[in-house]
């Protein structure tokens, strides 16, 4: 039987929302150098090897991010030369259904860098214990002359949509390293959560 | 937006509606609602007197201050926050009127 309508919530002032919640300053765990990182008791995930490191994170568009640059390793690269690698618990879209979730992320990510993104390649895929999607594309700057390669695992976190992505940034004359790809693809396959999240939680009783 | 649209079925299971309110013209909440694929309501209120009863209308602004307003289904106002919405927040606080709503 349907209710009636029981519960109405205004919004004011529509300009300018913010898609994603603040949280807390993240509890890292690391534990021995070998062993799985546990975070805020809610993940527990391998990190991807140096020079991968943490990302300090003073905004709120991903979960968890790690970053590296060129000159990481064999001194300074030409900008722009870093890669992220992210969890994020609140994808920039809202379906969940994976697909119409994919484009809607598109239309919002890396958005600030005003970048044109090719059609993404999708296939379908299986991570964190059920279905997934990965989608891949190539990001254009064209006025900075900067490219990105973007590859995006979404999968589902109970009934919501998660993702983990890799954006690899390089000058437009010089080749992607798809390698790092393989850190992103084992992050995902060692990636699972210690507990229900907030929204399986609520959904409990 | 982004977040109340994502939260939609969760609401719909406490039994509740958002609804978004804005000095905007309906022409503009229309290109706006299909620009971001929102599915709920936007209320177009070029006055402002909405704004004024729920004091998110600052003297000398053309535009509402942010604010998130809960009402039950007896008309009272349970919760009034202002700023950026704590999606969270409101979620816990849906759950403990719809159960209040069930009891009675």
């Amino acid at each position: 039987m349907k209710h009636r309508l029981g519960l109405l919530l205004l919004l004011f002032s529509l300009a300018g929302c913010v898609a994603h919640q603040a949280s807390d300053e993240p509890e890292i765990d690391q534990g021995p150098p070998e062993s799985p990182m546990v975070w805020q008791e809610e993940y527990q995930f391998s990190p991807p090897p140096p020079p991968w490191r943490l990302l300090k994170l003073d905004e709120t568009d991903y979960s968890i991010a790690y970053f590296r640059a060129c000159d990481d390793e064999s001194g300074p690269g030409e900008h722009p030369c870093e890669s992220t690698l992210a969890y994020d618990e609140e994808p920039f879209g809202y379906s969940r259904d994976l697909v119409r979730r994919q484009q809607e992320f598109f239309r919002r990510f890396l958005w600030a860098a005003r970048v044109e993104f090719e059609e993404p390649s999708l296939r379908k895929i299986q991570a964190l214990g059920g279905e997934a999607l990965l989608a891949e594309t190539i990001a254009h700057e064209r006025v900075l002359k900067d490219k990105a390669l973007v590859q995006v695992i979404f999968a589902y976190r109970g009934e919501r949509v998660v993702a983990f992505y890799l954006t690899q940034w390089r000058p437009v004359d010089q080749e992607f390293e798809r390698e790092q790809l393989g850190d992103l693809r084992e992050f995902v396959a060692s990636f699972s959560f210690l507990q229900p999240s907030f929204y399986q939680r609520l959904t409990m009783d | 937006m982004e977040g109340h649209q994502r939260n939609l079925y969760l609401y719909e299971r406490f039994n509740a509606r958002v609804v978004g309110v804005s000095r905007d013209e309906t022409s503009t909440l229309q290109h706006w609602t299909e620009s971001l694929g929102l599915t709920f309501p936007l209320l177009a209120n070029p006055t402002g007197y909405l704004g004024i009863n729920f004091g998110t209308q600052h003297k000398g602004f053309p535009f509402f201050a942010r604010r998130t307003v809960v009402i039950d289904k007896w008309g009272k106002i349970r919760y009034t926050q202002p700023g950026s919405p704590d999606y969270r927040e409101i979620l816990q606080l849906l759950q403990k009127l719809h159960g209040e709503e069930v009891q009675k």
